[in-house]
């Protein structure tokens, strides 16, 4: 088989409420090592909370969520994150963003930027070193956001909808350019997005969650290989079937929306 | 565009300079025109000049007063280096405690609760109330006019802090978490700089008002040194003369701290971080 049939995090009939609203019944979900999950829901279904969750940033209502078999109880360094708003600091440069999780941990400048210079050149960001983040444009900043949360080198990535503030053409190109990235950090990476084209066209397999309050509904392996090609009709099958189970979802959503109003 | 132009524009370049000089020009020109005025009515004996002396004369004070045929010796550059210590040295110490009280009560529920109400109900009194009581605890001398520098900017510090935390990207804190950052390296790292715009605001603001409530409490200290014992001494000499050096030198030196200083300090940090803080 393949390596990575060794579970990485392990979910298990996960809820989540904040305050009367429950907006996780009962996720239960295992992550495999080195696998690209991708998690697709509609809105409000909690797909970012449940990356959170695994973050360390909020904690479950109920349920048991583990990495490695230990408790997720908070943030820590085995665990990167990217946010859809960048979060970049403003006061550091590229290059000291990107070194941030390295400098914390205390590794000595020479050894960190020698280390994120990988990154740097991955994420195509050479010659950007000395920008402030101010100067930069929204395709660039997640570059950053993205090389800062690799260069630390924690065992997963986590990704909140890391193109969703980025307009169409330039997370095209992200995604297209970033293909071999994923393939070089060779990690467990959880990616939280809305796109099912985004989903099918990055992952090894995507995960759809319901609409509040949420549960798994579906789970996808896409087994084509990478690069994989837009174009390939495997991947419209794909497209088409997660889609569908989605709109049903997005319908009930709305219409939950619709009455509460 | 390559990337050293997107890196760092120069904060002069010719256009901006050009325009700076422009400003400088337009807003001296009224003062200019002002002191010409003045001492042409001076002169011409339009105006009482025991009142208004004529600016020559002025300067002809400050130039005598700031060397060794003074009455004392170099008396103003020893008054003003005397304000200007108690002015920094109380600037510092409302910079170092309003910083540590103002993140504590941004970011605590306890120092909160306990110092929200005694800043409401102690802020607004003019600083200067103070010193009647500072002079009975600690006397005449450098301490009392320290002190009261001290509470003239320590308010503002505290504010705009406070202000600064509230405005604060939660996510900021969760990326230095994941990272591993231990609370005194999230204190250093996040919190201080994401501050900073607003100490900045905080302390031009203290300065202000600490530079205006320090020539008040030299002037009611009696204290012997610093440019509001000047003013006062020279009062009861009638040396008007004096009077408006004094004055002059107080506007000057204010302008100067408030502006050059901190607007030095301002451009070579948010200008280039960006004002707004990444949300």
């Amino acid at each position: 088989m393949n390596a990575r049939s060794k579970p990485k995090i392990v979910a298990k009939g996960i809820q989540k409420s904040f305050g009367n609203v429950l907006a996780m019944e009962d996720v239960t979900l295992s992550i495999q090592e080195r696998e690209f999950v991708a998690i697709i829901g509609p809105s409000g279904c909690g797909k970012s909370t449940f990356l959170y969750l695994i973050a360390g940033f909020e904690k479950p209502s109920g349920g048991e969520l583990t990495i490695n078999g230990n408790a997720i109880t908070g943030p820590g360094p085995d665990r990167g994150v990217v946010f859809q708003e960048f979060v970049l600091f403003p006061w550091l440069t590229v290059l000291r963003n990107i070194t941030l999780g390295l400098d914390i941990q205390g590794v000595k400048r020479e050894e960190a930027e020698a280390r994120a210079l990988k990154w740097i050149r991955l994420t195509g960001l050479s010659g950007f070193e000395n920008a402030y983040p101010s100067t930069l444009s929204g395709g660039m900043k997640q570059r950053v956001a993205i090389a800062r949360a690799l260069t630390y080198d924690p065992e997963v990535l986590l990704l909140d909808e890391p193109f969703g503030a980025l307009d169409v053409q330039t997370k095209n190109y992200m995604i297209r350019d970033l293909q071999d990235l994923w393939q070089e950090a060779n990690r467990t990476i959880v990616m939280i997005t809305h796109s099912v084209s985004e989903a099918v066209h990055m992952a090894d397999r995507v995960v759809v969650l319901s609409s509040r309050p949420s549960r798994v509904i579906a789970d996808v392996r896409i087994d084509v290989p990478h690069p994989r090609d837009r174009r390939n009709p495997t991947m419209h099958r794909y497209e088409d079937e997660i889609t569908a189970i989605l709109s049903a979802e997005v319908d009930k959503a709305m219409s939950l929306e619709r009455q509460i109003k | 565009m390559s990337a050293a132009d997107v890196a760092g524009a120069k904060p002069l370049s010719g256009e901006r300079a050009g325009a700076l000089l422009r400003n400088i020009i337009t807003r001296s020109g009224v003062i200019v025109t002002l002191l010409v005025l003045w001492e042409v009515a001076a002169r011409l004996g339009w105006i009482n000049t025991f009142l208004f002396p004529a600016p020559s004369n002025i300067a002809a004070t400050i130039w005598t007063q700031s060397g060794p045929d003074g009455s004392p010796p170099y008396a103003i550059p020893m008054h003003v280096l005397r304000s200007m210590i108690r002015l920094l040295a109380g600037i510092a110490l409302a910079v170092v405690i309003g910083t540590v009280l103002g993140v504590l009560i941004g970011m605590t529920r306890w120092a909160c609760m306990l110092f929200q109400p005694l800043i409401s109900i102690f802020m607004p009194v003019p600083t200067l109330a103070w010193t009647p009581v500072l002079l009975l605890l600690t006397g005449i001398d450098d301490r009392t006019t320290i002190i009261v520098v001290f509470i003239a900017a320590v308010f503002e510090v505290i504010y705009t802090i406070v202000a600064g935390i509230e405005m604060m990207n939660v996510k900021l804190f969760w990326v230095a978490r994941s990272m591993g950052a231990s609370r005194l390296q999230i204190f250093f790292r996040v919190i201080i700089p994401a501050i900073f715009p607003y100490l900045i605001t905080g302390m031009r603001l203290g300065t202000g008002y600490a530079w205006r409530a320090l020539i008040a409490a030299e002037m009611l200290a009696a204290s012997s040194f610093g440019l509001g014992f000047m003013i006062y001494d020279a009062s009861e000499y009638m040396s008007t003369n004096v009077i408006y050096a004094g004055i002059i030198l107080i506007a000057v030196l204010g302008y100067l701290l408030e502006n050059v200083l901190i607007g030095r300090l301002e451009a070579a940090t948010t200008e280039k971080w960006g004002i707004q803080s990444e949300r």
